[in-house]
Parts: C-alpha cells; structure tokens; sequence
C-alpha cells in the first residue's frame, strides 16, 4: 500500500517535472519578443533629386516591404511559417493594402518600438541611392537580392523551434569532412566515434577550445589508437576554423554543435 | 524492490526530459583521403662544434620524407615552401607559419656529435594543437645514420597512423639472373628501401622460400641437395647454416612459427604432401594433416594457435583453417577460381593469397573466417605474398610474360597496401622473387 502510495507520488512528480522542463509555457514565460522592426516608407523622391526609378520596380519594392510589416506586426500571435504561405495566396490588391496600413498604424500606437539601426542606415546609404542611378540590371539584381536577405534574416526570430536546417547541417558536414584527414591505419573497432563538443561565435569561429567528450579514454595509455584518432578530429576542428557560419539568427541553436567523427564505415574496408 | 524499479523509472524519465535538450549532432562519417601534408626539415647542427654533418642533415630528412610517402598516406611539403628556417624552429616553431602551407605536422630535428657518437635528436609537432606530440633522443655510429632515419620514420608513422611503423625492416628474397631454362638463384637481404643490399648464398645451390624468423635474425629456406629440396637455418648475422632434418622425401614452404621455437613446412611421401611441424629444439616432428590430397603453404595466426594452408581435397585448390594441433579442419575460401599461398596478418584480422582466375593472378586478401574477400592487384603472374610487420602493406613477385622468342622474361617486387591503391615497385639489382619481410629489428 505504502510503496502503491509512494510510488504515485513519483510518478506524479516525474509527470509535473517533464512539463516543467519542456512545456514552454512554464520554461519561457517571456519567450524573447522578437524586436519590433519599425518601418518607414520613404520615396526615393523625397530624398533625393534623382530621376524616380522605374514605376515597375517601386512597385514591386513597396508590395515587398507592405507584407514584411504585416509579418513583424503578426508575429508574436501567429506563427511566421502560415504567414509565408498567406504571402503567396495574397493578391496586392489596393484594398488589402489599406487593411494592412490600418493594422500597421494600430500596432505602432500600442507597441513601443525600437529603431532598427541597420535599416535606417541602410536606406541611406548614399552609396546605395547612387547604385540606383546607375540603372545598370546587375547592379539592381544584387540590391534586390540583399534587400531580400536582410528582411529574411529579420523575419526567422530566434526561439527554441528555430533549429539548423538539415542543408545547414550539411553545410557544416561537408566542411569539417574537408578539414577531417582520416587516419586510415587504424584498425576497424566499433567503438572508434570521436564525439568533440564544439561552441562557436557568431562568425563562425571557436569561442573555446573544442572539447573531446571521451577524454579519459583519449588519455589512457592503452588507446593510442582513439588518442590518434582523436587528435585528428581535432586538427579537423582547428583546421576548419572558423566555419561559414549559418544563419546567425539561429545562433542560438548552433552555437554549441557536437561533432561525432565516425571513422567505422571506411575503417571496415 | 518496488521502490527500486520506481526509481528507476522516475530517473529514465528524468533523463529522457533532459536529453530533449541535446546539442544538435552532426555526424562525420567521411573525410579527406588525401595524404597527410607533413613538413620534414632538415636536422639542425652547430657548425663549429658538429663538422661534416651537412649532408647527414640532408640525407636523414630525405630518408624520412621516403620512407612516409612511400607508405601512401603522408605527403611530404617541398622544403622550397617553407617559411621559417631557422634554428629555433626546432624549440619554439611558429606553428602559423607551417599552417600557411598546409602542414599538418611537422618534424624538426638536432644533430650533435657526443665522443664520435651521432646524437639525433627529433621533435615531432601538431602545428593546429601547437604542440609538441612526440620528441626522441638516438645515438649511434654515424656509419648507422639510414637506420636512425627508419627508426625516426616508424615513431613519426605510429604517432599520426595509430599503428606500428614498418620502415626499421629488411626484406629477404630470391635474386635470379641468367637465362630462363638456366636460372642461378642467391639469397640476398636488404633495407626494406632497398638500400644495404647484399648476398647470402653464392649462386651454386638452387635456393627456394626463404622465411624470415619473426624474432630473430634468422632465416629459413630451402635448397637443393643431391636433387633433393631439404630446409635449412642461416643466422644472418654470424653466417652459420645448418640443414634442419633430412626427410625422407621432399619438403616445402618452410615458415616459423610466431615465435620462432617451431618450422611448419609440407613433406611429400609417395606422391603426397600432408602438413608437419617440427620443434626446433627436440627435433620432434608431428604431422597435422592426413588427407589423399596435396596439402601446402601452411602459415601461423600471430597467437599461434591456428593454422592456415591449402589444399585440392575438395576438387580445386582452397584455403583452410585449422588448430595447431591439426583439428577442426575447415575451408574458408568460397570463391571461384583456384586460392594458394595463404600468409596470416601478424594483425591477425587477415589472410593473404594468390588467386588464379580465368588465367589472371591476383593478390587479396580475405577475414579468417573467408568472408569480406578483396582482390588487391591483378596480372599476367604474380604470387608470394608477405606482410609488413604492421599487417597494411603486401609485397610480392610479379613476373612479365616472355615473347616467343623467349625475351623479355623478367621477375621483380612489388608492395600494395590493404586500401589495393598505392601499389610501389621495390628496386632489386638483379631480378627478384619469392620475397619475405621481417618483423621490426629488434
């Protein structure tokens, strides 16, 4: 009966404890608000003495910009995935841009907002305005595309769901795999992974020394051949720093990465 | 006991929370199969208190860098591309200088002469760890400076491969020269870089399969008598030969035993060879194998306690395995085609063989049980192999084929390591066949 008692109590507390650790709404009460990007549409025209620039492409400018407000402003409620998917069935008619102003103009009432330092600069730049007059198709292509990118890169906020990709992880794969001279002359073991804890800034490279997870076995007299192929791994590590890091708003994901060097399947022969 | 499984529930439980906060993995399942770029420098002496070491400086390096790339899997830097060349490299070198040109590791050294003894002295640096990983201090004659070479090549080849280095060796083999059908045969021996080549037997005698004794610098083979093979010993170094027993018929293939107390060879008694064995110290002689069929080339597992062979009992020529005391006999090779010249790895994971297909030969190897088989290299003949001492590199005999007008024949050596790439001609002055390689030199 006693041990019937008790060992509901555990199991409760084991149940309560699981939500704790990985329910959010206990571990990430004030999950990072994403900043709130303000926006401001300026016409080239104001600033500038330069002819307009083509209707068409101040056009397409504008629609791009209008749907990346409405995502800033959508974010904390809904998630950005079924806003991408909005953007693609959305028309731009005129009519949902006063919607979308509306929204807009009632979101900047209520929230208190921080200027993004990036964007303002950005816009004007004088280098940039000049790279307008210059009508030249390459020049705009590539203004375009950074345009593109840094609304991108705005848009994924950094949560715990944000996690590397899987082309990201080959990305990182296909490096370390460059930098990983295998050292063929050891024999196939089936315990030989090298497992190297590895934590990285924001550029891409080490913040500390890369640590072997096994290195008590790495340092026993009678495992020269892990302590080979240890050290080698991590000459790998060193040798790729630092990485092509991935998108830095999802730093937070993989600034700590562990890497298991799994020699076996080329070692068998 | 109920409190303990709880417990142990509520701890599983416990650790599966916490693991769904892992770090991301990323698995690296392959790599870079190039050689690995290694700087080896030039020794470094005082030219006041050390005269006439210049060229030894050079020649060591040049042994060194040899000695690595021949194995295949280091790619000596070409000293024209270094950055930093002096002295001090040997203490304190910029390891972001030798990273600039790739070098993975790099291999400095010091010479002095202490009471006309050469000291060598070697450093072998990690230049991504910035660390020293292996140092070493030799002295010896200066006469002996090739040897200290090897010696400096197998430290730097275990400490970056993992496995023992294989350039202290020596290889023994048959030296042919003459026309085909009139053949003189000598023992010779050299480096396994084929330098300090010399020759054991004058020519006289026709001499077959000599056997390195894997822990001393003996050797066994076989030479004819009277028109009858009989197996004889030669200690290489003192020169005494002595004939090991006379058979009544003829023996074969002689080869030690790991440790050298024991000779396995076959005999033939009235048109059929069984396996013997034969303690070197008692004389005593004790046959293995009693089949109809020709049973030869027997060869030890490295512990001693099996034995491969082969043998046409079951129609075509095959590899067995059995115990040393000639129990549980059991075929191996499942292939098709006829398999000779069964040789265990001193690893012990391996058989080596010839295999004859479709009239090609072929070097491989296969796992002692016969499964995993891969053939290495391929031609018109080729047979014979022997391993190094590490179990990685074969080396064996390849013939070329005669015109009709009987020309062209020759016999040379040839080594390929286990990944079948990197396949090396070995010089000899004369032509060559039937080669063994010894152990490291102890």
């Amino acid at each position: 009966m006693r041990s019937s008692i008790l060992s509901s109590i555990l199991l409760h507390i084991t149940i309560l404890m699981m939500a704790i650790v990985t329910l959010p709404i206990f571990n990430n009460p004030d999950l990072e608000i994403p900043p709130i990007v303000q926006v401001e549409l300026i016409e080239i025209s104001e600033k500038t003495n330069v002819p307009k620039v083509s209707k068409k492409q101040d056009e397409k400018k504008e629609k791009k910009v209008e749907e990346k407000k409405v995502e800033k402003i959508n974010q904390p409620v809904l998630k950005p995935k079924i806003e991408k998917s909005n953007e693609k069935v959305k028309d731009p008619s005129e009519n949902e841009e006063v919607v979308k102003n509306k929204i807009e103009q009632q979101m900047f009432e209520n929230i208190p907002m921080r200027k993004p330092v990036i964007k303002k600069k950005d816009k004007f730049d004088p280098l940039k305005i000049a790279e307008l007059i210059d009508k030249s198709k390459d020049t705009k292509t590539v203004e375009e595309n950074i345009d593109d990118l840094e609304y991108d890169a705005l848009d994924s906020t950094p949560s715990l769901d944000s996690k590397l990709t899987l082309s990201e992880e080959d990305a990182i794969r296909a490096q370390f795999m460059q930098c990983w001279s295998i050292p063929l002359g050891i024999p196939f073991d089936d315990t030989m992974i090298v497992k190297i804890k590895i934590s990285l800034n924001t550029d891409g490279s080490l913040l500390e020394p890369p640590e072997v997870l096994q290195h008590e076995r790495m340092n026993k007299p009678s495992e020269k051949y892990f302590r080979t192929l240890a050290e080698s791994a991590l000459r790998a590590v060193r040798r790729c720093d630092p990485i092509k890091a991935p998108d830095i708003n999802r730093y937070e994901s993989w600034k700590k990465i562990q890497l298991n060097f799994d020699p076996r399947e080329i070692l068998r022969g | 006991m109920m409190i303990k499984k709880v417990l142990g529930i509520f701890f599983f439980l416990i650790a599966i929370c916490t693991n769904s906060f892992a770090l991301i993995e990323i698995d690296i399942t392959e790599g870079n199969r190039e050689p690995l770029p290694i700087a080896i420098t030039n020794f470094f002496y005082d030219d006041e208190r050390s005269k006439d070491l210049d060229q030894v400086s050079i020649d060591i390096s040049k042994v060194i860098s040899a000695d690595l790339e021949r194995s295949g899997l280091f790619r000596s830097i070409d000293q024209e591309a270094f950055i930093q060349k002096t002295a001090s490299m040997h203490i304190r070198p910029r390891h972001e200088d030798w990273r600039l040109i790739n070098a993975q590791a790099l291999v400095t050294g010091e010479l002095t002469i202490e009471k006309d003894k050469l000291r060598v002295e070697f450093r072998l640096w990690d230049t991504f760890a910035e660390k020293e990983i292996e140092a070493l201090v030799l002295i010896t004659t200066i006469d002996n400076w090739r040897r200290i070479s090897h010696m400096i090549a197998d430290k730097i080849y275990e400490r970056l491969t993992g496995e023992e280095g294989y350039f202290d060796t020596r290889i023994l083999y048959v030296s042919e020269s003459g026309p085909k059908n009139n053949r003189v045969k000598k023992l010779a021996i050299m480096d396994q870089d084929s330098f300090n080549h010399r020759y054991l037997t004058s020519g006289k005698e026709l001499v077959l399969t000599p056997r390195f004794n894997p822990v001393k610098q003996e050797i066994t083979y076989l030479s004819y008598f009277k028109n009858l093979p009989r197996v004889y010993l030669l200690d290489i170094q003192t020169g005494i030969q002595e004939v090991v027993g006379d058979f009544p018929g003829m023996t074969f293939a002689p080869r030690f035993s790991p440790n050298g107390d024991k000779i396995i060879m076959s005999l033939a008694r009235d048109g059929n060879s069984d396996i013997y064995v034969m303690d070197l110290k008692s004389r005593v002689v004790e046959r293995l194998t009693d089949s109809p069929a020709i049973d030869t080339s027997p060869s030890y597992s490295p512990d001693g306690k099996k034995i491969t062979f082969n043998s046409d009992r079951g129609g075509s020529q095959q590899i067995y395995v059995m115990d040393n005391k000639g129990r549980n006999q059991k075929r191996i090779s499942r292939g098709t085609g006829n398999y000779a010249t069964p040789v265990w790895s001193p690893r012990g994971d391996l058989i080596a063989f010839t295999k004859n297909f479709q009239g090609r030969y072929f070097i491989g190897v296969m796992r002692i049980d016969g499964t995993g088989e891969r053939l290495l290299t391929e031609n018109w003949y080729q047979e014979a192999p022997s391993w190094s001492s590490n179990g990685r590199v074969l080396i064996f005999y390849r013939e070329t084929k005669a015109d009709d007008a009987g020309k062209g024949h020759s016999s040379s050596l040839w080594s390929i390591d286990l990944t079948g790439f990197n396949e090396r001609k070995i010089e000899t002055p004369e032509d060559a066949s039937d080669p063994s390689w010894s152990r490291l030199i102890q």
